[in-house]
């Protein structure tokens, strides 16, 4: 939890760029799934090693529930699977499964299946290595009214400010994942930092300093 | 600043590749094979309904039989045109940019127009017919009865696959049927009033854009439920 606070304030001190480090080895799923659509089935493991970790915190992150989590990721792997058929040469995999991910959870949330957004479940809660309490108390409030601020914005400004600085999307996979066009992921984001700026106020971006090494 | 990816629990991997295993997908070279076979019995279909059409000249009933190579050949080079923008997704699985699809479903009608005016220029006497309101309603119903046949191929194809903007998807889909229904039925109509084109043969166009939307929403939407029933092809 205090990871994801820090790192929260941290994004909010560098700004919504949207260029924040991303190092995810996009060509290796890419070429996975490349692949497994011409017939190679081991690879679907790969698919699935480097797409589910950051689906699962995304999804976690969205539902703040565990078991729902985890069913809405086996329902996007599965339909990354079945959509070998008809797999795209050169598509990329990861704004598409981020995508699937997404529509599923709007899609459980339309039918009524809504988990509080207010529930405080840390999805990061099995860190074994807890720092110094003072951390994680000023961590945990930290990361409360982050969320509770978050909480208060529109949701396509929360959704292109979670894809960008929480998931590591870039600005036009955000795009992709949103269906509009890199401009209004621009502003999106933008306006979202700004009202999360000012919403938790100085002891946020202190707290972001801290933070820095 | 991007949050650490969480391990997502052993069981749950396990779980997937069960499923997977349970339920085997082809390749996406027979899925290729699949498709081109399709879309060959597809352009068959509208070669021989094309031909029959002007083998049986009668079928201009008494419009030039030139004004309706012409238009008809027009309108269905633009039934192919916009099969390929509303249809294929191009080259990413989240299909083409929603603006691309509204601009797919909003241009078809408005093509058709723009194509249909200069041919109706070139055979003036066409702007003049005594088509009524009866006329127009049966042409409507005619393009829609023309047009179902690849609505529901077009739904097929595209069926739980768009997890972005399914309803545009839909339009475009809609768009793109409804011109093969009018490029169909311009074989069998003889009225060619600018009245009736607009009411009895580009509306039902835009109709079907509209009627599309909702067909995005219930069958070309990705929801859960689906997921374990997409189309194989």
């Amino acid at each position: 939890m205090h990871e994801r606070a820090l790192g929260l304030a941290d994004a909010l001190a560098s700004g919504a760029r949207g260029t924040s480090g991303r190092v995810q080895p996009r060509a290796e799923v890419d070429s996975a799934m490349e692949r497994y659509a011409a017939g190679d089935d081991a690879a679907f493991a790969t698919v699935y090693d480097v797409l589910a970790p950051r689906l699962y915190g995304y999804l976690l992150r969205q539902t703040k529930d565990r078991s729902r989590a985890e069913d809405l990721l086996q329902q996007t792997m599965l339909h990354i699977h079945r959509a070998r058929i008809r797999f795209i040469p050169g598509a990329e995999v990861t704004p598409w499964a981020f995508a699937i991910a997404r529509r599923l959870f709007l899609d459980g949330l339309r039918r009524g299946k809504r988990e509080a957004y207010a529930d405080e479940v840390d999805p990061d809660s099995g860190a074994s290595d807890e720092p110094p309490a003072d951390d994680v108390v000023q961590a945990h409030e930290l990361a409360l009214r982050i969320d509770r601020a978050l909480a208060g914005l529109p949701e396509s400004q929360r959704a292109a400010f979670r894809l960008i600085k929480q998931e590591g999307l870039s600005v036009a996979e955000a795009a992709q994942v949103l269906g509009t066009t890199v401009a209004a992921v621009k502003l999106r984001a933008h306006r979202a930092y700004e009202a999360l700026r000012g919403a938790i106020g100085e002891p946020v971006m202190g707290a972001a300093e801290g933070s820095k090494p | 600043m991007n949050s650490p990816p969480v391990t997502p629990p052993d069981d749950l991997r396990s779980r997937v590749f069960d499923a997977i295993a349970r339920d085997p997908v082809p390749t996406r070279t027979v899925g290729s094979r699949r498709r081109l076979a399709v879309v060959m019995r597809a352009a068959a279909v509208v070669a021989l309904v094309w031909g029959a059409a002007m083998i049986h000249g009668p079928a201009a009933r008494g419009r030039p039989v030139a004004y309706v190579i012409e238009l008809d050949g027009l309108w269905l080079a633009l039934a192919v045109v916009a099969t390929w923008a509303g249809v294929a997704r191009g080259r990413s699985m989240l299909g083409r940019p929603a603006s691309w699809k509204v601009l797919v479903a909003g241009l078809t009608p408005v093509a058709l127009l723009a194509t249909w005016l200069p041919v109706a220029l070139e055979w003036p006497q066409t702007l003049h017919d005594s088509s009524g309101p009866r006329a127009h309603l049966v042409c409507v119903l005619m393009t829609f009865a023309f047009a179902a046949g690849p609505l529901v191929a077009f739904a097929r194809l595209r069926r739980a696959s768009d997890p972005v903007s399914p309803r545009l998807t839909g339009a475009a889909l809609g768009a793109a049927a409804g011109a093969w229904g009018a490029g169909a039925h311009a074989l069998l109509c003889g009225y060619t009033s600018p009245v009736h084109i607009v009411l009895g043969h580009v509306l039902p166009v835009a109709l079907l854009a509209a009627l599309g939307v909702v067909i995005g929403d219930r069958v070309v939407a990705l929801r859960a439920e689906n997921v374990t029933s997409g189309v194989r092809c």
